[in-house]
């Protein structure tokens, strides 16, 4: 892959798209948002405006990853505090599908409403090849692609013919942090498709702390998933805590291997993490009394549960 | 050369396409409704996966390619049905679904699987299967649960039900790399 002239081309066709234009893009501190609005801003300088939407689905650290991205290519951010919008709009919501493009269109409101008072006509997103592929053969709606409804914006996608490792080498060769460009995939509905069933603030906060944990295990241990997380399930589970009995809620821990996400395989961790994780997860988070872990592949999984 | 990868609307078409760019071929997708003229232009095609069952996919036109074409083809998933299908064999519901992680054993290592004896994993997301393959045409591996994983007529169609272009296939590439020789005539 010549990745300069490739960067060249994006760059050009981006300018010829946008010409005299305005533009917005939602950074999510994801390495596909980050690389689209580089090529963005050299191809139309400061008639881009970046945005940055805590939907409270998000992890603490996509917004330092977001800070610091755009402090580094001097990107013009804009923050918008959107958490009780979202949890307002997905309340009681139960059905996946439904969640995701709630989801979805709540974005959309919130870019129009951005993109009007900026005066901007386009939309640009980091859609990769996958999620086109996946929502047209109707797996999953992915938030990024149109099936959520059309917004009145001109939608942009530089990066929609490549594939995440492409991607990374793009983003190396921009001189994207690493952090960035190694941090493992993150779904743009965020921590919401990690809670089966319906979301509440308390079990977005149960969500929040077991991801967090599984995510500084697998850093202690030195593992290399592309992918790995917690998911609360439905439902619940007898436990003991200390010889009372709880009826308390179930996790589940993933670990994926995968390059492009198309196929996935189990990534197997030592016994000591999974051990690890269990003991952390059970003593910090007080209502799960069980942890699971996932052993299927894509196919016939996805990798995320929603 | 050319070579088209006519999309069934499978998952993975996109890398088809990719591996084969990766290989240094011209290639382009088409949609499995193009009109058999443009199909011609090809010096091969790649006949994609596609939606899951066999009696509900959406084959387009890609048994009227598999029975005018005259290059040489390769099917996939679907693709390798759809060969059976437009050649007088059979294709139906298996006893048992593959997905995932699958050891094949390579029972003639000739054609499109050429130098690869022996057994290998591969990636398999199907139900439907080969149930009985074109008269005149060679069964060239199995797996526990299904018996025809690849079949050719030795000459210039070959099908495989698994995935070969899925980077959990790992010997993948050299089946499309066998097919590129197969279309250059060197095999």
């Amino acid at each position: 892959m010549d990745v300069s002239s490739i960067v060249k081309e994006k760059v050009s066709e981006i300018k010829q798209e946008i010409g005299d234009g305005k533009a917005i893009i939602a950074l999510s501190g994801g390495v596909d948002s980050t690389v689209s609005a580089i090529l963005t801003r050299k191809a139309i300088g400061d008639r881009l405006l970046c945005i940055y939407v805590e939907t409270g689905f998000m992890r603490k650290k996509d917004e330092e990853k977001v800070d610091k991205i755009s402090r580094k290519f001097e990107l013009k951010l804009k923050k918008i505090d959107a958490k009780d919008k979202f949890l307002r709009e997905i309340s009681g919501v139960r059905d996946p599908e439904e969640k995701r493009r709630r989801i979805g269109r709540l974005f959309i409101r919130i870019f129009e409403e951005v993109a009007s008072e900026f005066g901007a006509d386009y939309l640009v997103q980091g859609t990769i090849a996958p999620d086109v592929i996946e929502s047209k053969g109707g797996i999953k709606t992915h938030h990024n692609v149109g099936g959520i409804g059309k917004p009145n914006l001109k939608i942009v996608e530089p990066l929609r013919d490549y594939y995440k490792d492409e991607v990374r080498e793009i983003a190396k060769f921009l001189d994207v942090p690493s952090e960035v460009i190694e941090d493992m995939p993150f779904p743009g509905p965020g921590l919401a498709v990690r809670i089966m069933g319906d979301v509440t603030e308390e079990k977005l906060e149960i969500t929040k702390k077991a991801n967090e944990i599984v995510e500084e295990e697998v850093q202690k241990f030195g593992l290399k998933p592309w992918q790995a997380f917690a998911v609360l399930m439905e439902g619940r589970a007898t436990g003991v805590k200390g010889d009372l009995r709880q009826y308390g809620r179930i996790v589940c821990i993933r670990l994926v291997d995968s390059i492009d996400a198309m196929t996935a395989g189990v990534y197997w961790p030592p016994r000591e993490f999974l051990e690890r994780v269990c003991s952390r997860i059970t003593s910090e988070i007080p209502e799960i009394t069980r942890v699971l872990f996932d052993v299927t592949p894509k196919p016939p999984a996805t990798i995320e549960f929603e | 050369m050319l070579i088209l990868v006519v999309d069934n609307r499978g998952q993975y078409t996109h890398r088809i396409y990719r591996t084969l760019r990766n290989l240094g071929v011209k290639v382009e997708i088409v949609p499995n409704t193009s009109p058999l003229r443009e199909i011609k232009r090809a010096d091969g095609i790649v006949l994609s996966g596609g939606a899951p069952r066999i009696s509900s996919g959406d084959l387009g036109r890609s048994i009227e390619y598999v029975r005018e074409f005259q290059g040489p083809i390769l099917g996939i998933c679907l693709g390798h049905q759809a060969i059976a299908i437009a050649l007088g064999g059979k294709a139906g519901p298996a006893e048992k679904g593959e997905y995932g992680p699958v050891e094949i054993y390579i029972d003639k290592p000739e054609g499109i699987l050429h130098g690869m004896g022996g057994r290998m994993t591969v990636w398999e997301s199907h139900w439907d299967e080969v149930k009985e393959p074109p008269k005149g045409f060679e069964i060239l591996a199995h797996s526990e649960n299904c018996r025809i994983q690849a079949m050719g007529d030795m000459d210039r169609i070959y099908g495989v039900q698994f995935h070969p272009e899925v980077v959990h296939t790992p010997r993948g590439r050299e089946i499309f790399d066998n097919f590129i020789k197969i279309v250059k005539g060197l095999i």
